[in-house]
């Protein structure tokens, strides 16, 4: 029965995730030649490439940077939004979980060309600032890093604040107001009862918004332009631009091992703390 | 890599010039002949073409495929990419008996590489109708050429009141802040670099410190050419190097631009299509080659795209070939890319646009 119920899942995530993932570390230990794309060898070499070449380990720094504050943005943002719906007893909730899930309706691409209508040279935020006499001369908001870390915002808030909004619902109110009623300030109660509590879902919807982050394509090549450079991009330009498919391979693990040692690292820090 | 390969595509400036001249010959109007497209009933009538996406692609169904194969009975799949994993694709099909398409649309930088590959097949001209109206200095052995154009200066008058004349106009600090780069077009942006610092086009190393004092300048990079039309539109930057081909096309499209050859030559572009050595269907390969060179393709494709034409009987009219060609004297100064150069550095030249340049 159990064969049953893990069997189709585990064969797919093997074809389609397993196998695939091992030709491409296969492809990383292979040789770039400008006229033969790939040669077959057994070597280092792009690995090594990526680790010494500050150029690339910006780009790394850069994706986890901008990760990791979109990820604490979406986190400050969602919680509050997350906890009010999950409290929410009005006949309204259903209506409200659509309106936060509404934005997953659109495609990344199509949401990024709406920031980019908002965030150019003459876009509707420079038009409004220069129409209120707030500013002479409009601001570069287009192709920079606050422009990337908005976009990807918007894009995996509504991941967290489902999952916060479960994991809360989870917490019974009985909990709360047991807490309230023998004295506790609301504050107290959030930060004694309610946050403990909540961590470890907590922590699920932040890995979750993080790995997507960390993944993110289109929304850093739309709104960071040609000079931002991220993890997700660079390895689209090493296979599709360049066509260096051992280079991309190893930028593809490279980023793949960035983001589960970070999601471990958490992981592990969370056990400490709930051992506690 | 075999240079001898890559010389079987190699026009020289000369050559260019004596085509661009024979262009504004008097039209020879040559039938659409039987010879290709006959293939008898058993055989496939299945074309798989690789190309660009987009316009270009949309263009070839609606004045190559709609017009002369599909009432022959062929019918064409469209294998859309950009060029780069198309090529990969030949690459790694290298070794098969059978590969996946019949015919590749590529550029001129991209036959050289594929020649040295070893994956084209050598063409026969004599198998095309129109084989005999091709430019002879657009002709190669493995690549038939689709359209062509060059790169001019383009600038938006009312940031540049006086026209800039000279691709160092791009590098002067007196424009600091108003120049556009475009990432696609990384490699005509360094030999035009090349050419200012006093490399050459088989030499670009002058390239690095204009390129690095233009960074300085301010210079706003472009992911793509509608990204610059944009900037340009827009007047974040009013001045740019682009093919005279783009710059018709923006100009129709309401962007207030001119263009200007520049006094140091005009880096010729082209479009051409070939064929795999392992493609299924060989006969189909020849049967789109065929249809691309039609003299009324070829007029769709200058009115359309504003590329000038490859063949000798596409009469145009004269207002659109002064808006599209070139003059006597620009012709003069028309020059091919060093394609042997390009091939054996293009991944160099690129890592190092993305690190330093970009970086």
């Amino acid at each position: 029965m159990a064969l049953l119920l893990v069997g189709p899942a585990t064969l797919f995530c093997v074809l389609q995730l397993v196998i695939p993932a091992a030709i491409l570390f296969r492809y990383s230990l292979n040789r770039f030649d400008p006229a033969a794309y790939m040669v077959e060898a057994v070597t280092a070499e792009n690995y090594v490439k990526f680790f010494t070449d500050p150029y690339y380990l910006g780009v790394l720094l850069r994706t986890v940077r901008v990760s990791l504050v979109s990820t604490f943005i979406c986190f400050v943002l969602g919680f509050p939004l997350a906890y009010w719906l999950a409290r929410m007893t009005s006949r309204w909730k259903n209506l409200m979980v659509i309106l936060v899930v509404l934005p997953l309706f659109i495609g990344n691409a199509v949401r990024a060309a709406g920031w980019m209508t908002l965030f150019g040279q003459k876009g509707f935020v420079n038009y409004t600032l220069m129409g209120l006499h707030l500013i002479d001369q409009p601001l570069t908001l287009m192709y920079t890093e606050m422009a990337v870390v908005v976009g990807i915002i918007t894009v995996n808030l509504p991941y967290m604040v489902l999952t916060l909004q479960s994991v809360i619902e989870g917490i019974s109110r009985s909990i709360e107001e047991a807490a309230l009623s023998l004295g506790a300030a609301p504050f107290q109660t959030f930060r004694r009862i309610v946050w403990p509590l909540a961590l470890p879902g907590t922590l699920a919807g932040t890995i979750l918004t993080f790995i997507l982050a960390m993944n993110a394509y289109a929304t850093p090549v739309l709104l960071g332009g040609p000079k931002f450079q991220m993890m997700g991009p660079l390895v689209y330009d090493q296979f599709s631009q360049s066509n260096n498919w051992p280079f991309g391979a190893a930028v593809s693990f490279v980023l793949m091992a960035a983001t589960l040692s970070l999601t471990f690292l958490a992981n592990l820090g969370l056990r400490g703390r709930t051992a506690r | 890599m075999s240079n001898d390969k890559i010389r079987g595509f190699r026009p020289s400036r000369r050559k260019l010039l004596a085509g661009a001249a024979a262009l504004s010959a008097p039209a020879i109007i040559s039938p659409f002949g039987g010879v290709i497209g006959t293939a008898s009933a058993e055989e496939s009538k299945k074309i798989v073409v690789g190309t660009w996406g987009g316009d270009y692609a949309n263009l070839l169904h609606k004045n190559v495929e709609t017009p002369f194969l599909e009432p022959k009975g062929w019918e064409v799949v469209q294998d859309t990419a950009s060029d780069a994993p198309r090529r990969a694709k030949m690459v790694a099909e290298k070794r098969l008996p059978r590969g996946t398409s019949d015919v590749q649309a590529l550029s001129d930088v991209n036959v050289a590489e594929m020649v040295a590959a070893g994956v084209l097949e050598k063409l026969d001209y004599s198998k095309l109708s129109q084989g005999a109206n091709v430019l002879p200095v657009l002709k190669s052995d493995y690549a038939v050429p689709h359209i062509y154009s060059g790169l001019v200066l383009v600038y938006n008058p009312k940031l540049f009141p006086t026209p800039p004349a000279s691709l160092n106009d791009l590098f002067d600090a007196k424009n600091a802040g108003k120049v556009g780069v475009i990432d696609i077009q990384y490699i005509y942006t360094i030999m035009a670099a090349a050419i200012v610092g006093g490399g050459s086009l088989t030499n670009f190393e002058p390239a690095k410190p204009k390129l690095l004092d233009l960074k300085k300048q301010g210079v706003k990079i472009y992911p793509t050419n509608e990204g610059m039309a944009q900037g340009l539109k827009t007047e974040e930057v009013g001045l740019c190097v682009m093919w005279k081909a783009r710059c018709v096309q923006w100009q129709k499209a309401g962007v207030p631009v001119e263009s200007v050859a520049p006094k140091e030559g005009i880096l010729a572009y082209q479009s051409l299509f070939s064929i795999p050595k392992n493609a299924p269907n060989k006969q189909g390969g020849y049967a789109y080659l065929d249809a691309i060179l039609q003299s009324q393709a070829q007029i769709a494709f200058a009115n359309d795209m504003g590329y000038n034409p490859t063949v000798t009987d596409a009469p145009i009219a004269d207002d659109l070939r002064k808006r599209i060609g070139f003059t006597d004297d620009e012709q003069k100064r028309l020059v091919a890319p060093d394609y042997t150069y390009v091939t054996q550095h293009d991944a160099e030249w690129k890592e190092w646009w993305d690190k330093e340049f970009k970086g």
